[in-house]
């Protein structure tokens, strides 16, 4: 089986070798950018370079997927915010960020009609077509948008946006239904320049953030209606403490689900069943960066044995993880993934 | 009854607090200057000792993010209204130290930080907030320009947790006395050490009592004239 094969086989529930080593979310290297001499902080606004690094970590390691983009700041930016690309930093990867915020919380946000004309979505159109040319046959290539409210978070202030979630759910639920529009459209653009599946990344709204409650009345809703408006395959993400919460992102709708490592696997598989695709868990840093070949391998088996479909870290891949130990993660995989 | 009026308002201030009830806490708090009782003891007895509640709540998880901002609010809201009254003298003394927060460059992970601010405001500290994405010059000239006692950096990443290491150098480098407190979830007692800051604390409630630790050694070293 390819790549491709296995990851669209692995979602839409066929019968397949054995689990597939990949995730939705970021992936690139620091190997990877010293192969083509990139700079991360120059990538993100040049097609080629992003597409090229992009396939690296497949291309390396065999991880089997190529993901873009690599930062959280394409719908904000597209939206009219302001980004630092932390172009001046040379020594370290930093992640670009929003500068300033684009409403005041609660403030109407206007969606341009000509929105996929906006900010970087004409060139992640570009760079998709440029991964699907140079091994979309063989492997998969993922693309990623922000749920709703994590979108929120990101053009408005979030401290402000977390109390009107209290006092004012109306005007919330009024913003957010605009912003399902934003994420539902984006990812269209993303599936039609040729990703083959989209990751729903809702980071603003575990429950080391919000309570329980408040994701089922204001960030489920919402959810659900981003998910139903994406073509399949659908993942959806959600980084930080999931426990609570677990069985409410089953209910959206998606084709998998995924969580990082403050989710406790075993009791998740008890509460949303065997027919659920679980992914995640594996820590990206403490284990991928910080831990031994060794740990690594122990690492899979354990996610494996806990009941995941697919050897995914719980969030982006740290640039800087050591080479020898993204081996071990794809042979580990091989190794203790087969499937009868 | 004068003092049964007192444990009332306190009582109020608290549970205002608490229930996040603005009009509740601003309510006892002008009924408190009213009956001329002692600002500094609404503060600490009555809205500081309902945000210890609110701690409590949050790192039980019963409150989240949310529900503690709003709590905050109407702290503020009580604060703004005696702080006014306190006498001069006495806020110098109840003054427990001047601290400079943020969260560095890179990172725009503030949640944490917010939260950890908020139980340095309620426990008297004077605090700077820097805001996030802080560049790590700023901490330095921050320091210099207020003469804090304590600056308190946070990080949510790996990669800007690196960053902290250079702001401690060079403010150790401009000021040796100044304490430096490092927190947020890639942190560790270990990897504050190695930086060569002076503390680290897992959450906000921890982050309150190690500066106290820190604060209180330094006046005491102060005091014996070894600084
Ligand atoms: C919410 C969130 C976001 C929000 C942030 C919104 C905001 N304004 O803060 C958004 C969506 C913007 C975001 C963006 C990103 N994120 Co994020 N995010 C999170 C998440 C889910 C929760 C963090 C949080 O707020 N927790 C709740 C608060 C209350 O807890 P806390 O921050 O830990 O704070 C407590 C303590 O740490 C301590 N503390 C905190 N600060 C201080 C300071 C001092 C002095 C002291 C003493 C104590 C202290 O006290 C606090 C209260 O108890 C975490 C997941 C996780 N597992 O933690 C990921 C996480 C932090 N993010 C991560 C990543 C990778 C990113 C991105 C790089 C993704 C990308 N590809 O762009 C970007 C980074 C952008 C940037 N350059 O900063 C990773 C970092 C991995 C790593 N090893 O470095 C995490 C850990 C997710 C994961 N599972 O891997 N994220």
């Amino acid at each position: 089986m390819t790549p491709k094969e296995r990851v669209l086989g692995l979602l839409k529930k066929e019968k397949i070798d054995r689990v597939p080593c990949f995730s939705g979310m970021g992936n690139v290297t620091v190997e990877g950018m010293k192969k083509y001499n990139i700079k991360f902080a120059e990538v993100h606004k040049n097609a080629e370079d992003m597409a090229k690094l992009a396939a690296s970590t497949y291309k390396l390691y065999g991880y089997e997927c190529a993901v873009v983009p690599f930062d959280l700041c394409l719908e904000a930016e597209a939206l009219g915010s302001e980004i630092n690309w932390y172009a001046h930093v040379e020594d370290n990867i930093l992640y670009p960020t929003i500068k300033t915020k684009l409403v005041k919380a609660g403030d109407e946000v206007n969606i341009p009609d000509d929105l996929e004309e906006r900010g970087r979505l004409p060139m992640i159109k570009e760079v998709i077509g440029l991964l699907k040319d140079d091994i979309g046959d063989e492997v998969p290539i993922g693309s990623y948008v922000l749920g709703p409210f994590t979108l929120a978070g990101q053009i408005m202030d979030l401290n402000e946006l977390l109390k009107i979630s209290f006092k004012r759910p109306d005007d919330v639920n009024r913003i957010l239904t605009g912003l399902v529009d934003v994420a539902t459209r984006v990812a269209k653009l993303e599936k039609e320049a040729g990703a083959d599946y989209i990751t729903i990344r809702e980071m603003g709204a575990p429950s080391d953030v919000i309570s329980p409650r408040m994701f089922k009345t204001l960030v489920q809703p919402h959810l659900i209606k981003t998910i139903e408006g994406i073509e399949a395959p659908r993942i959806l993400h959600i980084c930080g403490n999931t426990n609570p919460i677990v069985e409410l992102m089953n209910e959206c709708g998606a084709d998998a689900i995924s969580v990082d490592q403050k989710n406790d696997l075993v009791q998740t598989r008890q509460k949303i069943g065997d027919d659920t695709i679980l992914l995640g868990n594996l820590d990206p840093y403490n284990v991928l960066v910080q831990g031994t070949v060794q740990d690594v391998e122990n690492a899979v088996k354990d996610v494996i044995e806990k009941g995941v479909n697919g050897i995914w870290p719980g969030c982006d891949i740290w640039p800087d993880v050591p080479p020898e130990n993204m081996k071990a993660l794809v042979e580990a995989t091989e190794k203790y993934g087969k499937l009868s | 009854m004068s003092e049964d009026k007192k444990k009332e308002l306190l009582e109020e201030l608290k549970e205002g607090v608490i229930n996040y009830d603005e009009e509740r806490v601003k309510k006892a708090a002008e009924e408190w200057i009213k009956n001329g009782f002692d600002a500094n003891e609404g503060i600490f007895e009555g809205l500081a000792a309902g945000m210890e509640v609110v701690g409590d709540l949050f790192e039980k998880n019963e409150y989240f993010v949310p529900e503690v901002l709003m709590c905050a609010d109407a702290l503020y809201a009580g604060l703004d209204i005696l702080r006014p009254h306190v006498k001069i003298d006495e806020s110098k003394e109840r003054l427990k130290g001047e601290v400079v927060i943020g969260t560095v460059e890179g990172d725009v992970h503030d949640i944490g930080k917010n939260i950890v601010k908020l139980m340095f405001e309620t426990a008297g500290f004077t605090v700077h907030d820097l805001g996030k994405d802080v560049p790590l010059e700023k901490f330095v000239e921050e320091q210099m320009r207020t003469d804090s006692d304590i600056v308190a950096l946070s990080a949510m990443m790996t990669t800007t947790m690196v960053g902290m290491k250079k702001v401690v150098e060079k403010i150790k480098e401009k000021n040796p006395n100044v304490l430096i407190l490092l927190g947020g979830a890639p942190l560790s007692e270990d990897i504050a050490k190695k930086y060569g800051a002076d503390g680290y604390a897992p959450d906000a409630s921890n982050a309150l009592s190690e500066a106290l630790r820190m604060v209180s050694t330094l006046r005491e070293m102060k005091k014996k004239g070894e600084i």
